[in-house]
């Protein structure tokens, strides 16, 4: 079952339109990587499915309920969520705000130690939050998502301002909700690598438009080892090789095809020889993830 | 009931108190002021007197004052960006009702304190003919609606604007209006929000030019002015919670 599904969701601002037919699905127990670079459209999409923006078009599917302005705040309290950066008051202790939260939430008292413990600010709860540091403030915001230890947690680019031993932990922490809570976490990034590292699923978007969505692993399938060939007449050498039932690609003045065996790679350079084409150059290649990424976005910036 | 003892929970620290305090004392202040230079004959008219002069002092302050008090209360909200957390748990609809309860909340005990205070003044300074009960209480009632009508009004700007000069520019730009007004004939009164405190005072003064005498009578507000008074606190109400509930986070 998908925890979350949108079907056509668009969001327009002005002339612009930064949400494009988006088809989301999480599925339950999963962690959910939503991948995109600077201004692709995650925090935009994920506000939508909180109902903090109104989608231009399309439907938002939540716990297999159509969501809608009557019923999304019972919906949504089965959801913790943490959007861009936290939300907090600075003149009240991390304490003082969390139970701001719990009695919204209605969640139980005792909730509030668990939460600060696992997050690990218990040592800091009776300081005022404006004398926090934006780590710890981040860490607030992720305890006050965990309160009532909701179903579904929506996390918006949980890692920002965190030191690299912040971003180890709130990364260890996020893939142990779904094992230790029975949780679902859909969490966005500009990272590949921190994804790579946390998510089992992935929806990558591009410009408004999910360019893809599968499991981690079939993102990975993507990056297996491949041939390039270099030929004296490569259309040639391709249609001799589509004859013989070998699938190739032509990329950049190369051709590329599946990882073959030593013994069929020595035949492959006969077989051409022999009709005249002469092979410059074959090479074992393998695309990095990063490649797979910059193809289906097309940007390097935020890289 | 749950969401307004959570307001009162957020403005812990905010120095609300503080704030009433030093509306309090300005009106303490100036209406001790007034009094040093008054003779003993004028005192006859004590109680008249006390209420013509915080009409006036409500007219100068309160504008001001509703708007620190409002701007207090809804600051928190931009400051931590506290808006995306709360319309997960509540509607925005039910977050302004909840805003405008505790702002009441707060004006009410103002008002009343403030009665009590001048009430005892009053008894103190032994102004003849008793403590007009009524009078001071429909006084009060009158400077909470008139407050309550610009309450709504601040709270919108609060809301809507992140940066709070916005809204504190219009609470000083209200009480000079409001001072102004009592200048003005009572139509020019009656456009001008922040001068429905002169507008309904219960006391007005007589002044004549032969003699050079002053004396005050009492009198009852208009109805059509407390009418106008419903319609701008209608009127500042809807606009404001409709684009609070239209914005998104």
């Amino acid at each position: 079952m998908n925890i979350v599904e949108t079907r056509g969701l668009c969001k327009q601002y002005g002339q612009a339109m930064r949400v494009k037919q988006l088809n989301l699905s999480v599925p339950e127990g999963a962690v959910y990587g939503f991948l995109g670079p600077n201004g692709a459209g995650k925090s935009t999409t994920l506000k939508m499915v909180l109902g903090l923006a109104k989608p231009t078009a399309g439907e938002i599917t939540v716990f297999g309920k159509h969501v809608n302005p009557h019923n999304r705040i019972a919906i949504l309290k089965q959801v913790g969520s943490l959007i861009e950066s936290p939300s907090y008051y600075g003149h009240l202790t991390g304490e003082e705000n969390l139970r701001i939260v719990q009695t919204l939430r209605g969640a139980p008292e005792k909730d509030i130690q668990e939460v600060l413990s696992i997050v690990r600010l218990d040592g800091q709860k009776g300081k005022q939050v404006a004398h926090y540091s934006l780590g710890m403030k981040q860490r607030l915001g992720l305890a006050a998502a965990l309160l009532g230890f909701p179903k579904l947690l929506i996390l918006d680019e949980p890692t920002n301002g965190l030191d690299p031993a912040g971003i180890q932990e709130m990364r260890e922490l996020i893939c142990s909700l779904p094992g230790q809570f029975g949780m679902t976490v859909l969490v966005s990034s500009h990272l590949l690598s921190e994804i790579d590292q946390m998510a089992d699923h992935v929806g990558i978007i591009r410009e408004g438009e999910l360019v893809f969505q599968d499991t981690l692993a079939a993102l990975h399938a993507r990056s297996r080892h491949h041939l390039a060939l270099r030929t004296t007449d490569n259309g040639e050498a391709a249609r001799l090789l589509g004859e013989s039932r070998i699938p190739c690609t032509l990329e950049e003045g190369y051709l590329i095809l599946p990882l073959l065996t030593d013994a069929d790679a020595a035949k492959l350079s006969r077989f051409l020889a022999a009709h005249r084409v002469d092979l410059l150059r074959m090479e074992e290649r393998q695309k990095s993830l990063e490649d797979i990424f910059l193809e289906l976005t097309g940007k390097a910036a935020s890289l | 009931m749950k969401l307004l003892r959570l307001e009162f929970y957020k403005c812990r620290r905010r120095r609300i108190t503080l704030i009433c305090a030093g509306i309090l004392a300005a009106q303490l202040l100036w209406f001790g002021a007034y009094l040093t230079r008054q003779d003993p004959e004028d005192l006859a008219q004590g109680w008249m007197l006390m209420l013509y002069n915080l009409a006036l002092v409500d007219a100068i302050l309160l504008p001001v004052g509703t708007a620190a008090v409002a701007s207090r209360n809804c600051e928190i909200e931009h400051k931590g960006a506290a808006l995306k957390l709360l319309e997960t748990a509540i509607t925005p609809g039910r977050l302004y009702g909840a805003k405008l309860a505790w702002g009441a909340l707060v004006l009410l005990a103002l008002v009343a304190v403030r009665t009590i205070l001048f009430t005892a003044l009053g008894v103190w300074m032994d102004f003849p003919g008793g403590v007009p009960w009524g009078r001071m209480g429909v006084f009060t009632l009158i400077s909470w609606a008139v407050s309550m009508m610009l309450y709504a009004l601040q709270q919108g700007l609060s809301l809507r604007f992140a940066n709070q000069a916005v809204a504190l520019v219009c609470g000083i730009f209200g009480s000079f209006v409001g001072l102004m007004s009592m200048l003005f004939p009572v139509w020019v009164q009656r456009c001008a929000p922040w001068g429905y405190y002169g507008l309904l005072s219960l006391t007005r003064m007589n002044w004549d030019e032969a003699t050079r005498i002053t004396d005050f009578y009492w009198r009852w507000p208009e109805p059509v002015d407390v009418v106008l008074l419903c319609l701008w606190a209608a009127v500042f109400l809807t606009v404001g919670r409709t684009l609070f509930v239209r914005k998104e986070v």
